[in-house]
Formats: C-alpha cells, structure tokens, sequence
C-alpha cells in the first residue's frame, strides 16, 4: 500500500462550501457554512445532535437543495445538481443507518453500488477490492443484507460506496449503534481506503474516534461551525466538551 | 400479468392505478382493429403492443403522475379515476358499447392432455403469459436499471445515494406496468371480448390478486395470480359463477382488513 | 370560519341579506318554474347537492375519502321500496329504516377499514359497494335481481309520491337545506374543529384529546344517513330501481367529484358543485349525449384530473378564500390588542389555575418501563420521578431512545413493561393518545404537526377544546392564548403561512390550550436562531410559572442547560445519569455517551 506525505495547506481542494444555508422544512439547519477538503485528507465534522451534520453530507449529496451559498468540487459548482449526477462526479455518501437494501443480498447491494457509470465498467475489479476490504462479505456475498449484524452491515455500506468509484467518500456516522471493537475496526479500514487515495469526509458523534482519525476536524454547533482544528489541537480543547454539554 | 403491473406500480411509486384496467382495454382493442385491420394475429401483436404500451406508460406517466406524486393520496387517488373516466369514454365514444371478440383459425381448437381437454388458446395465452413474466423477472433481477426499480422500491434515500436516477426510475416502472397490461390485453384477446368497461371487470380481480399475493411482491402477485385461476377454474362447479365475483370480493375485504401485507408482502 | 365578533356587525348583515335573498329566491323557485324539464333539472341539482353534501361531510370534513357510498344510496333505496312493495309500509317510514339498516352496516364495516391508509380505504370502500351490487343483482328472490323493482303509482303524502314535480322539487329542497344547516351547525361546533383536526394531521389531533376514531364513525353515520334517505327519494322520485343504477360505481365518483369542483371541506362547495355541474352534464348529454355517448364523462375525468392538479380547492374555496381576505383587509390588522407582538416583553398572563396540590409533590413517575421494536431494545429497565412544578430535562445522544419515551406516555406507543403513574393514576396502556391528554398531560412534536389549512386561532381553539365545549368561550380563551404565544398577529392567518418558530410557537400555544399539569416538550427550540431561542424560553418559563411541569428533550444543550432544574440522561434506552446541570455535565458516564469512550482518555 502507498504512502505518501500529507501537508495541509497546499493540496488542491476537493470540495468547498462557502456560506451554505439549507432549509430542512423550515428549519435553518444550516446557518452560513463554511469549510473545505483537501485532497487526500481525512476530514471531519463533529457536533453534537441536531447540530446538522447529516443536513451538510445530505445538501453535499444533492439530497436536499441549499437556498443559497455554493458547493465547489473540483473546481465545479455542484449546487443544484440533482443526486445521481453529484454521484456520476464522483462524491459519495455511506449515508447514517446504513441504509442498505434489506432484502437483496450483499451481492446485489455492492452490485448497485456500481450502479454510476464509472462504477459499471469497474465492476468485476471493485467488487474483489471490497471483498478484500472486507473478507466478510465474500463469505456472506449471497445472504440478504437485512440478515446481517451492525458490523457487517456498516461494512457493506461502505463497501457499497466504494464501489462507485469514488473521489470524495462521505461517511455519515459510521460508529453508531456498533460496539467499541467493531468501531475499531472499521475507523482501520477507512484509514486503509484513504491510503488509496480517496478523500474522506466523516461526520461523527463519537469524537474521540473521529479525532483520532482525522487529519483536520470542524465543529458544528447549531448549523454553524464554531471551531477548526487540527485534530491533536482539539482533542485537547476544553471548548469542544462545552460545544457538547453545554458548560 | 395484470395484477404484476400493478404491484410494480404501487411497489414503487405507491399508488394505486385506477385506471389499470382501462389500459388493458385500450390493449385489447388495439389486438382487435390490428386483426380487423392488418389480420395480425393477436398474439404476435404483442411484438407490436408491449413497446407501444410501454411507451404511452411513460408518457401518461410524465404527464399526469408524475405532478401528483407529491401531492396528498387524495389528489392522486382522483388523478388516476379521472384518467380512468376519460379513457372508458374515450373508448365508448370510439368504439361504441358493442362486444367483440378475435376469432382465429385455431379460437376453438382444443388439445386432449392426458383425458383433460384444455382449450389451445388458454394455453398459448398461459405460456406466453408465463414467459413474458419469466422474462420480466430475469430483467429485474439482473440488470441495473431493473436492480434500480427494485432498490427504489425498498429504500429510496440510498437509491439516490447509489446514483439512481429517481424521477427516470418511476416512469420506467410505470412504463414496464403498463406494457404488462398491455401484453395481457393481446392474450385476452381471443379468449375473450372487448367492450369499453371490460377493464373494470378484470381490473378488480386484479387487486384481489395483488392484495392476496402481497401488494408490493412480485412473486405474490404471480402466485395470487395462479391460486384465483385456478378458484376461477373449479368454482364453474362449487359455486354459481356470479357469487364467485361477490367470493372475490369478500376475499378482498377480509385480507385488507386482517393481513394487508397479503401472502407474500413485506412491511 | 371563525366570525369576527363585534367588529364586523355590519358585515355580518350584509352577509344574512344576501341569504335571506338566496333562501328566498330557492323556496320560490319550485314554484316558478312550469316547464317540466327544468323543474326536473332544479330536482336533480337539490337531489345532488344534498348527496354531494352528506360525501363531503365524511370527505370533505373529515378526509375520509370513501368511493362506495353508492353502496348506503343502494341499500335506503332497496330497503324503502321492499318494505313498502311487500308489506305497505309507508316510504316515509321505509326511509328511516332503510337509514337505519345502512347505518349499522356502515358500522360493522368502516369501524375496520378506518385503520387503513387511504388509497386502500377507498378500494376497500369500492369493493364494498361493488358486493352489495353483486348481491342486489343476483339475490332475485329478494330484489328480483336485474329486473329491478318497479313501484306503481300512487299518488299520496303518505306514499311518497306526488303527481306533479314540484311537491319533489319541494321535498329535495328541504332535505338539501336540512343538509346544508347540518353542516353549517357541525363546522362551527367543537365537533367540526374535531374533525377538520383529524383530516388534517390525525396524530396531532389525538395529542390533543380529539377522540378521532369516534369523530369518523360519526361523520360516517350523518353521511350515509343523509346518503341512504336520498336512495329513497330516488325510488320514489323515478319509481323504478335496479341494481345498476342504486349501486353504481359512477354515483360513487360524481359525488366527490362535485364536492371538489364545488369547494372540497366547505359548507356551500357541494351545492355549489350541483348547481354548476348538474346542468352541464344534461347539456352535454342533450348536446352530444344521442351521437357521442359517453363524451359528457370525458369531460368529467378531464375536469376531474385538472381539478385535483391544478384547482384543489374547487370554487367554493376559492370563493372562501376571497372572501376571508376582502374581511381581513377590512379589518386591518387586529386593533384589540395594543400591547406588543413579541412575547419576551410581556408574556400575557394565562388565566390563573388552580394549582391544588403543593409544588414539589410527585406528579409523574416511571418505573422499569420496558419497550422493544421487533429486536432492538428502545427503553430499558427505565425509572424515573417529575415533581410537580419542575423544569426537567431529557437528553441523551441520536437514537438514545427520548422521542420514545414520550410516545409511550402521551399513549403513541404501548409499554411492553413497566408502570406509569401520573397524578396519582395508574396510565400505562393508556390509549388512544386522546384519553392521556384529557388526563392532563400534553405534548408537542419533534417535527411539528400544525393543522395547516385552519388558521393559527382556530389551530389553539382545537386544543381549548380539550376542556371547553363551547365555540364562544374557547374562541376567547383561545385569542388569550394566542396573544400569550406573541401570535397576535397572525391569529387569523393559516398555520401552513407561518414561520417554524412561529409553528413552534403555535405548537407549544396549542398544547398548552389543552390545561396539561405535565407538558412534554420535544425538541422545540431545535433549529430556532439564538433570538428566537431566547424568546422561546422566556414563555416556557412563563407556563413553568404558572404552574405547569415540564419535561422536555432537547440537544440544545445550551437552552436545556438554562432552563432545567434537573436533568436525565438516557443513552441506548436506560438512564445514565441524573442530576442537576452542572452534576450531570461533570458525570464521566454522560461524556462517554456523548463524546466517546477516548475522549477523556486524550484529555
């Protein structure tokens, strides 16, 4: 596996929001954010419930529209792009809860993962790649993906990402509803897949895992961003515990 | 092959045509002046039917579904009724009320199989009926856009997530709907007759089956399917054949009321 | 709907004038009209328009769209005529049995089908009517099947039959208006708020103690009611009847589709609808009806599908619509209060309540409550304790279980073990969600439920209900509420118009109306700007001072954190910790839940 040095700063970015507001019904999830993603790094965005970091992976995917501000991916405004294609361009979502389709088998599931063109060509070699992520699956490649545990599910999931050969991987709360050692695991193979080369953006509750990953985090409080950091800096920030609790 | 294309229809884009049954009266009528017209026998007419139909499914699906799939089960519910009236008077006005029927050199040929006597159409229509879905089950299971109209069907946040092109999915499932219909139209067509409130009777029966198999299985509906057909078969014997309908009926009641999710459904 | 009290008396004249004229010119007509044919054509309008009214009840009011109603118009009209056929029983007497009959048949069958969702309960609905017909059309021993029943003639009040039109003309009239006082008399009552809540968002409703399943069956039974004397009339108008025509599917269609043209919820809409449609549809009949059968129903489904996509609320809506906004400019925006829109300023006071018990008693407690969905545990061995008059907080990360928790006790969802006691009354099990709320406990909604086409006035009289019966007093105690929440300015505005804050508001203001001694508030500073956020919690510290306990879930740990006098953690169902702010802030377990395992470890 390569590896290769990560400095801030002077990587290209891969994605940029300037001053997004998304509406959620009425609500003002998302008040004025701003952040960008570097190439090649692991960001994360941390907060608390409700402080709208699925609403900012959601407008990211197309899923919800954003009243105003940009979204930039490489250099391109993706704002009011329907879902499908923010997928054909390469940012992808392992959405909160998995979501997997329950009653078709792994299989199938890493199969519609491919379902973009760039995935289809790539269909026979992505799905090896996943299944060496994730030996499990190929044990389980013909049982239905509801049958699975939390653990293996969270693996198809974002195996079933990675098979839309992605540039930018979004993961949506990856830990939740998984035991500790589980976690463990699968924050290791996010590690190995950036180490490809994939950009990862992860939205996490459980910031010391999230922390302990990233290259660079941002705190989301509210639907605004109050803090950003290099991860060290933060884990050590008194600030980010009152951004949770309150005090 | 009535009641798939409508289980596809509700499965994913949950609601429930009303005006199916007048589809497979446009269907049947379309069989017929092909045969008055051109003598095309009604079973090759399918080749013709089934892109047709799929194409008008896609457009009456564009023009008038498509804006009311958002909007409350009210509007839609009428939506599809009023699509239903003007297609009954459409076809009234065209054709007038009169029955007719295809009669081909083989309508009453009949085969002995083993001492039981089975009508050649009837058998015909069963193995082309059989095929069509065979086939339609291969595409669903296989290719992407029919793994696409399945996955809609179950979750739709991480259809879109997939790349899935929602809004394009739904017309190609109304589109595939429809041409079911239409295929079974063609079929029908010389066992039957056709007259503009034709789509009614079977249409009813369709739910039934729908509802029986389970309203969002395929394989319930195939399944729902073959057990009415073979009720319809015997109760020629047991049951005067008008109370069959009033059987169907009670049927239909009792199962929305006590198992909606029907034999095979899911929810 | 509502009126406008002392203000507008002039408005209100204008408005009696224009009925009077309108009654007058109806009563008078029957007896103008000679040309046969056209008194025939005003029989028919009545007849539909007090058809179409009795649908719209259930349909329009309520949202319950049945597509078998021909089904109750079958069996009056057979059961009429049997009775008098057979054994001589005056129609009139024949009628109210035949209402009768169809009442207890709607009974047995709508309780059941009301549980399904509506594209399944109007196919339910049709298949009904569609066996009664099978039944009508081969039960010839009883019905003669498709022969039909023909009556003789003769005429006599006692008989139902008269020899000229208009004594018809006369009676449709009648009943018509019969309908249309009845609908006027049950939109302004209590029973109509009930109801219009229900159509609206049936769970919301329930939170606020409308019992919604009894509300349907009695819009269902005056609906067939008037449904199934109409299929006398029939009998007895044409003198012959068949299964065909009594139990046909398309006098199931045409009566909600007159009640959308016409105005869809209204009081006037189906008359409307009768008197626009019932002399087109015989034009084009006359017109194009010999050559073109069936054209005049084209035009029906065309009009039917343009309707619902791009003129939902009919003309009679419409109407009502221009109506409401001519007398809102008229009256400019309310000049009663003087006193402030925001409600940081001066929260109105609530009418003082009887606080009988002393503060700091034990209003609510849990114990080892249990819930499971299929294998996933939700609650767990859950206890906890709510003193009256506290400020308690619920919080706990994304999936922890809170909005749980509230659904079992507002009723939504029942325990699988575990008591709960409120008030000194044992509530576990409690349900429908109605029966909790009369008991006194409220809630609001984490995704807020308002009844978007009733205004914000009428949204709170809903919930004022709860313990007032009469229109008048609510309407008062509502404006009381409404000035409290800082709405006053929007009191007569649709709630589908307002803001999300305000629609917090209104949440909060409605749940309020219904006098909780323990309100459950979900969520409701989430999403709010910080101002708004502070607004918010200056009035839940207003009801908190006028007596109201309070516990509410919140991930604005800021707003909670303020507000409570004492918190709950729940993380994965059970309870974690509990204390004050600053205790429960300093727990290891809470930051665990919260921030992960590691995280003081990298402290």
């Amino acid at each position: 596996m390569l590896t290769w040095e990560k400095d801030f700063g002077e990587g290209n970015e891969v994605l940029k929001l300037e001053n997004v507001i998304t509406h959620y019904g009425d609500v003002q999830a998302l008040q004025k954010v701003s952040f960008k993603v570097e190439e090649g790094q692991i960001v994360s965005i941390i907060g608390s419930n409700g402080s709208g970091k699925s609403t900012t992976l959601n407008t990211i995917s197309g899923v919800l529209a954003c009243s105003s501000g940009t979204i930039i991916f490489h250099d391109q405004r993706i704002n009011q792009t329907p879902p499908h294609q923010i997928v054909e361009a390469g940012i992808v979502q392992v959405p909160e809860g998995r979501r997997l389709f329950p009653y078709m088998t792994v299989y199938e599931n890493l199969k519609l993962g491919s379902f973009n063109s760039r995935g289809r060509t790539a269909l026979r070699e992505s799905i090896q790649e996943a299944y060496q992520y994730f030996p499990i699956l190929a044990e389980r490649r013909n049982q239905m993906a509801g049958t699975l545990s939390g653990g293996e599910q969270q693996m198809l999931a974002i195996g079933r990402g990675l098979m839309a050969k992605p540039k930018l991987l979004m993961l949506d709360e990856p830990s939740l509803g998984l035991a500790p050692l589980v976690v463990e695991q699968v924050f290791e193979t996010v590690k190995k897949i950036n180490l490809q080369k994939i950009t990862i953006l992860l939205v996490e509750q459980d910031v010391f895992e999230a922390l302990a990953l990233a290259d660079w985090a941002y705190v989301l409080e509210n639907g605004s961003i109050s803090m950003e950091g290099g991860a060290e800096e933060l884990l050590n920030n008194p600030q980010v515990k009152e951004a949770y609790l309150g005090i | 092959m009535i009641s798939i294309g409508l289980t596809l229809i509700f499965g994913v884009l949950e609601i429930i045509n009303f005006a199916h049954g007048e589809f497979l009266m446009l269907s049947m009528y379309a069989s017929f002046w092909l045969f008055q017209l051109y003598g095309v026998d009604p079973y090759l007419s399918i080749l013709v039917i089934l892109p047709a139909f799929f194409v008008i499914g896609l457009a009456i699906q564009r023009i008038t579904i498509q804006p009311v799939l958002n909007s409350p089960p009210l509007n839609q519910i009428f939506t599809t009724i009023g699509l239903s009236l003007i297609l009954q008077n459409v076809a009234l006005f065209l054709f007038k009320a009169d029955y007719r029927t295809v009669k081909t050199s083989y309508s009453d040929l009949g085969l002995n199989f083993v001492g039981l006597i089975i009508s050649f159409p009837r058998m015909i229509a069963f193995i082309l009926a059989m095929g069509i879905i065979a086939a339609l089950l291969i595409y669903l299971k296989s290719t992407y856009t029919g793994m696409a109209i399945r996955a809609l069907a179950q979750e739709r946040r991480a259809s879109m997530l997939m790349g899935i092109d929602v809004y394009k999915t739904y017309r190609i499932a109304f589109g595939i709907g429809i041409a079911c219909v239409g295929a079974a139209g063609s079929i029908l067509m010389p066992i039957y007759f056709v007259f503009p409130t034709v789509g009614s009777l079977f249409v009813l029966i369709a739910f039934v089956v729908v509802i029986l198999g389970g309203y969002n299985s395929l394989i319930g509906s195939l399944v729902g399917g073959l057990i009415i057909g073979v009720i319809e078969g015997f109760s020629g014997f047991f049951i005067s054949p008008h109370l069959k309908e009033a059987v169907y009926f009670v049927i239909f009641i009792f199962i929305l009321l006590f198992r909606p999710t029907g034999l095979f459904g899911r929810k | 709907m509502t009126f406008f009290g002392r203000e507008i008396n002039h408005k209100s004249k204008a408005l009696s004038v224009i009925i009077v004229l309108a009654l007058l010119a109806l009563v008078a007509l029957p007896f103008l009209i000679r040309n046969e044919f056209y008194l025939d054509l005003l029989v028919m309008i009545f007849f539909w328009a007090t058809l179409a009214g009795a649908w719209n009840l259930l349909g329009g009011f309520a949202g319950q769209i049945s597509l078998g109603h021909t089904a109750y118009f079958g069996i009056g009209a057979y059961t009429s005529t049997l009775l008098y056929l057979n054994f001589s029983i005056s129609p009139w007497i024949g009628m109210f049995a035949g209402a009768a009959l169809s009442i207890l048949v709607a009974t047995v069958v709508g309780y059941p089908c009301f549980r399904l969702s509506s594209h399944f309960f109007a196919l339910a609905t049709i298949a009904f009517a569609e066996v009664l017909r099978l039944l009508a059309a081969y039960w010839r021993g009883l019905t003669k099947g498709g022969l039909g029943l023909l009556t003789p003639f003769k005429p006599g009040l006692a008989y139902f039959m008269f020899d000229n039109k208009m004594a018809y003309a006369y009676i449709a009239l009648a009943f018509m208006l019969f309908m249309v006082l009845v609908s006027w008399a049950i939109q302004r009552s209590r029973f109509g708020f009930y109801l219009i809540s229900l159509r609206e968002d049936q769970d919301g409703a329930e939170s606020l103690g409308v019992d919604t399943h009894r509300g349907k069956m009695v819009a269902l039974i005056i609906s067939v009611f008037f449904t199934s004397a109409m299929g006398t009339f029939y009998s007895q108008y044409f003198q012959f009847i068949d299964p065909e025509s009594c139990f046909s599917i398309s006098l199931s269609i045409q009566l909600p589709l007159l009640s959308i043209i016409g105005g869809l919820g209204t009081v006037l809409g189906p008359v409307l609808g009768a008197f626009l449609l019932t002399p087109i549809d015989v034009l084009l009949r006359g017109w194009l009806g010999g050559v073109f059968a069936g054209l005049n129903l084209i035009v029906y489904g065309a009009i039917l599908i343009g309707a619902v996509m791009y003129f939902p609320i009919g003309v009679g809506g419409w109407i009502k619509i221009r109506w409401e906004r001519w007398l809102k400019d008229k009256m400019g925006s309310p000049a009663i209060s003087s006193k402030p829109e925001s409600a940081i300023t001066s929260p109105q006071p609530l009418k003082s309540r009887e606080v009988n018990k002393a503060d700091g008693q034990i209003l609510f407690e849990v114990r080892s409550l249990e819930k499971h969905f299929g294998g996933l545990q939700a609650v767990r061995n859950l206890s906890f304790q709510i003193k009256r008059g506290e400020i308690v907080g619920l919080i706990g990360p994304n999936g922890a279980g809170k909005t749980t928790i509230f659904n079992l006790i507002s009723g939504f969802y029942s325990a699988d073990g575990g008591e709960m006691e409120f008030n000194g009354h044992r509530i576990t099990g409690l349900a429908p969600p109605h029966k909790v709320c009369r008991k006194g406990i409220g809630r609001t909604f984490q995704i807020v439920k308002p009844f978007s086409n009733m205004s914000v006035l009428d949204n709170i009289m809903v919930g004022v209900f709860c313990r007032l019966k009469d229109p008048r007093k609510s309407r008062i105690e509502a404006l009381t509420m409404t000035d409290f929440a800082g709405l006053s300015k929007h009191r007569f505005s649709p709630a589908s118009s307002l803001t999300i804050a305000d629609r917090k508001r209104l949440e909060l203001a409605r749940a309020l109306a219904t006098k909780p001694d323990l309100l459950l508030l979900d969520e409701v500073v989430a999403g709010l700007t910080p101002r708004e956020t502070k607004e918010l919690m200056s009035i839940i510290q207003a009801i908190s001072a006028q007596g109201v306990t309070i516990l509410m879930i919140e991930h604005v740990m800021k707003a909670v954190m303020a507000l409570s006098g004492r918190i709950i953690v729940i993380h994965h169902g059970e309870k974690i910790a509990e204390g004050t702010p600053a205790e429960v802030g300093e727990n290891k377990a809470v930051i665990d839940a919260y921030l992960g395992k590691g995280f003081r470890r990298g402290k």
